[in-house]
């Protein structure tokens, strides 16, 4: 948590009691110093504010939620180029840096923004980062931490919120330790000049709900592409030899690759009535490939047109009224269990009841919700190779605890 | 605003003298002339194995669907309003506001049967150029169902130029109420038959959708819709088609432009016109209405209030105007109202500017209804609609 100004009275940390807070970000020891020995002898980690942590990656993040116009209006979204809400997300910033740095946990800076700060916000900045396995350094904007400091009720309702949402994920470690079910993987360096690309279209692919992995060209194995249907290369400059013939490999066992037209010859034959406005369409082995004609522009284009490449028949999470959703799915080690965490960032569902289908075979689901200590049963409609989740009206967060 | 007037009243005022000038002494005051043809009414409780013998039943009550298909490329526009990713509740979309995918299947399978050489299905996705079968996954539909009912089936997305090297333009043969002629997907062109499968439904703008209304979603976005090209189409539909409703700008120049840009702009004036242009310049030879399950209160999901209903009826004909006649009775409307009647509260009567083109006429006296009689069939929309508003 990034100690708020406003908290200069070390009695401000009973308020930690039981809120899985365990590091403090201090701007200043100077002007806190009663604090810190405080918190230090209750075997709470002060930090300084910027000072790296040893173990911790920190990205810099958005606040997440619903971008909204210009005006700042609440009920004026801004738009994508059809219609659909932008959203500014952490999740997929969290599954990069996990992917760069392996082993390491994730932080998230992101300060609160006007006009979205209501409760909701704030646990959906805990909920947006931990959902994807990261957390976010829990900052409080001025008014909300004066009115905590002077234990005002409302401020301290909203606190119980954010707590509340932070000691939820703190009890669910194990969920972190799941492996993250994909459909497609994007591979690059994320680095250079490729970083914007590859970068948004992290994003954009996050915001379509489909299941990725990031795959980090230097770290590539031979497990990287393992039960994926699809990789998309965004790298400007096309692979070195190795990798290449890896991809290609598995393109002939049946994948697709999507890529840019920087691989030069291609094996393989155009696919017949194969007709796309963007990509010209080869059939390779068991597999294809789609080249992007011209190269890549648009990373919203890239993202969407890459579900209709590989086909929305194979996504593993359909959503019905998730209104602006975003989602993760991942499962046990075992795979006897599995967990779909969800983001509903518009808060505002009416009576709208979602639906989210699940590919795969379960016999049981549960939800979770902040406001309730226990699991919901869900109801569940069996098809052939998925289930049918029916969910009850929910506000910004819910996750489906599956047993397979 | 004009005297006394409100801006309700002027407007429609200004819509009465316009429809009244336009069609004073012309060619469109053809009521009493206008043709009729028979249309068959059936009870259908559900989608399995009922449906299929009801709607050969009803196309044999027709007179047979091989003198209408046989070895004749069909043309069918189904309906698949709004985004796959808005249910009524957790129902799926064919029992609430999209035409049933065993209605498609079914009806398909009966056209191959009946010697039908090629079966394209149309429809113009909300905002997209991918494929309809892609579209129809994320309904959670399987098109291999519908592909697989008959020999030679394909679906077309038209809401672009699609697989067609040009738009084909099509004139609207009575000279047209706001437009004169229209570019469209070749596939509207390219077919022997053309028909309109549609689902039974009331609609915000335009008071009832039935088989005419359910080509309004013929017209490409690309040149129609929200985010069309100015003096060309663009490559992909974006966005709606408020452009039709609302009338605030013109298609694309490479298409015709409206008749009379100084017309009114209010989507109750302009829809229904559209509707009866788009009629005229494709002409329905089969149309058939789908009510077995839907919803009341509007045409999907995104209009506050609407809800499930099982009427339990389809209808079939090969006017479309008929056809809609019939339906509106069948859900317990007058089909001769006007505006200001339920369901044309606020906009002008498809069925009366079709009947007034000389399209089909909407008399009841003047069609032959076969199979279960109206008053047998009917699920009372109007009667819902009244509790509503109360």
């Amino acid at each position: 948590m990034r100690w708020p100004f406003e908290w200069r009275d070390p009695s401000a940390l009973d308020l930690l009691t039981g809120a899985s807070i365990n590091c403090l970000l201090m701007e200043s020891d100077a002007e806190f110093g009663a604090v810190i020995a405080r918190a230090r002898q209750e075997g709470i980690n002060v930090v300084q504010a910027g000072t790296p942590t040893a173990g911790v990656t920190v990205v810099e993040g958005e606040w997440p939620g619903v971008k909204l116009t210009e005006s700042g209006a609440l009920d004026h979204a801004a738009a994508g180029p059809t219609g659909v809400p932008w959203i500014d997300s952490n999740g997929w910033k969290v599954r990069l840096a996990s992917a760069l740095n392996p082993g390491s946990q994730v932080w998230v800076i992101a300060a609160p923004r006007k006009p979205r700060l209501s409760a909701e916000s704030y646990v959906m900045a805990v909920a947006d980062a931990a959902a994807h396995g990261g957390r976010w350094i829990i900052s409080l904007d001025s008014q909300l931490a004066e009115g905590i400091a002077a234990r005002r009720p409302e401020a301290l309702e909203r606190w119980k919120k954010l707590t509340g949402a932070a000691g939820y994920f703190a009890a669910r470690k194990d969920w972190s330790g799941y492996v993250p079910e994909a459909v497609i993987g994007i591979i690059s360096d994320f680095t250079g000049r490729n970083e914007f690309m590859s970068h948004e279209i992290l994003n954009l692919v996050a915001r379509t709900n489909q299941q990725y992995r990031v795959i980090v060209k230097t770290a590539f194995s031979g497990s990287s592409l393992d039960g994926l249907r699809a990789v998309l290369y965004t790298d400007d400059e096309a692979p070195e030899p190795g990798l290449r013939k890896r991809i290609l490999k598995f393109v002939e066992a049946g994948g697709m690759l999507i890529t840019g037209p920087k691989w030069g010859d291609l094996p393989g034959a155009p696919v017949d009535g194969g007709q796309h406005p963007r990509y010209s369409l080869r059939a390779c082995g068991k597999g294809r490939l789609a080249v992007a004609r011209p190269d890549f522009e648009d990373p919203y284009i890239v993202a969407n047109d890459s579900i209709v490449l590989i086909s929305h028949r194979y996504e593993l999470l359909r959503f019905w009224n998730g209104g602006a959703v975003g989602s993760y799915f991942a499962m046990a080690p075992d795979r006897k269990r599995g967990v779909v965490q969800m983001l509903f960032y518009a808060f505002i569902l009416g009576d709208n009841r979602p639906t989210v289908r699940v590919a795969g075979q379960y016999k049981t689901a549960r939800l979770w919700t902040f406001d309730q200590p226990t699991p919901r049963n869900l109801e569940m409609e069996i098809q052939e190779d998925a289930v049918e989740l029916h969910l009850p009206p929910v506000r910004g967060y819910a996750a489906a605890e599956l047993e397979v | 605003m004009h005297g006394n007037q409100t801006r309700r009243e002027w407007l429609l005022r200004t819509t009465s003298i316009a429809t009244g000038a336009c069609l004073a002494g012309s060619r469109l005051s053809g009521a009493a002339a206008a043709p009729t043809a028979p249309v068959a009414v059936a009870r259908c409780r559900g989608y399995d194995a009922e449906l299929l013998p009801v709607l050969s039943r009803m196309f044999d009550q027709l007179g047979g669907l091989g003198r209408i298909v046989k070895g004749k490329t069909v043309a069918i526009k189904i309906n698949l309003t709004g985004m796959p990713s808005y249910r009524v509740g957790y129902l799926p979309l064919g029992d609430t506001h999209y035409t049933n995918p065993q209605v498609i299947a079914a009806t398909v399978h009966l056209m191959g049967k009946a010697g039908a050489r090629r079966i394209r299905l149309l429809e113009s996705p909300w905002s997209t150029a991918d494929s309809v079968e892609e579209y129809l996954l994320q309904a959670d539909w399987e098109p291999r169902d519908i592909l697989s009912a008959a020999p030679n089936v394909e679906f077309e997305n038209t809401n672009w130029l699609g697989s067609g090297k040009k738009y084909s333009r099509l004139v609207v043969p009575f000279g047209g109420y706001i437009f004169p002629a229209f570019d469209l997907n070749h596939s509207y062109e390219d077919c022997d038959v053309f028909v309109s499968l549609a689902k039974m439904k009331e609609h915000a703008t335009a008071g009832i959708t039935l088989s005419m209304k359910n080509c309004f979603g013929i017209t490409p976005a690309t040149i129609y819709g929200n985010g069309a090209g100015i003096d060309e189409p663009s490559d992909v539909p974006k966005g709606g088609r408020i452009l039709i409703h609302m009338g605030y700008r013109q298609p694309s120049k490479s298409a015709p432009s409206e008749k009379d840009p100084a017309s009114p702009r209010q989507d109750g004036y302009r829809v229904p016109r559209v509707v009866v242009d788009l009629v005229s310049a494709r002409p329905i030879d089969l149309a058939i209405v789908e009510g077995v399950k839907t919803i009341t209160g509007g045409e999907g999901p995104w209009i506050r209030g609407v809800a499930p209903a099982n009427p339990g009826i389809i209808a079939a004909g090969t006017n479309p105007v008929t056809i809609d006649a019939v339906c509106m009775a069948l859900m317990g409307y007058d089909p001769l109202a006007d505006r200001g009647k339920p369901p044309f509260e606020t906009c002008d009567s498809t069925l009366r500017l079709a009947e007034d083109a000389g399209i089909g006429t909407r008399d009841l006296s003047r069609i032959e209804v076969v199979g279960t009689p109206v008053k047998e069939a009917v699920f009372d929309f109007a009667a819902i609609r009244r509790k509503r508003r109360l």
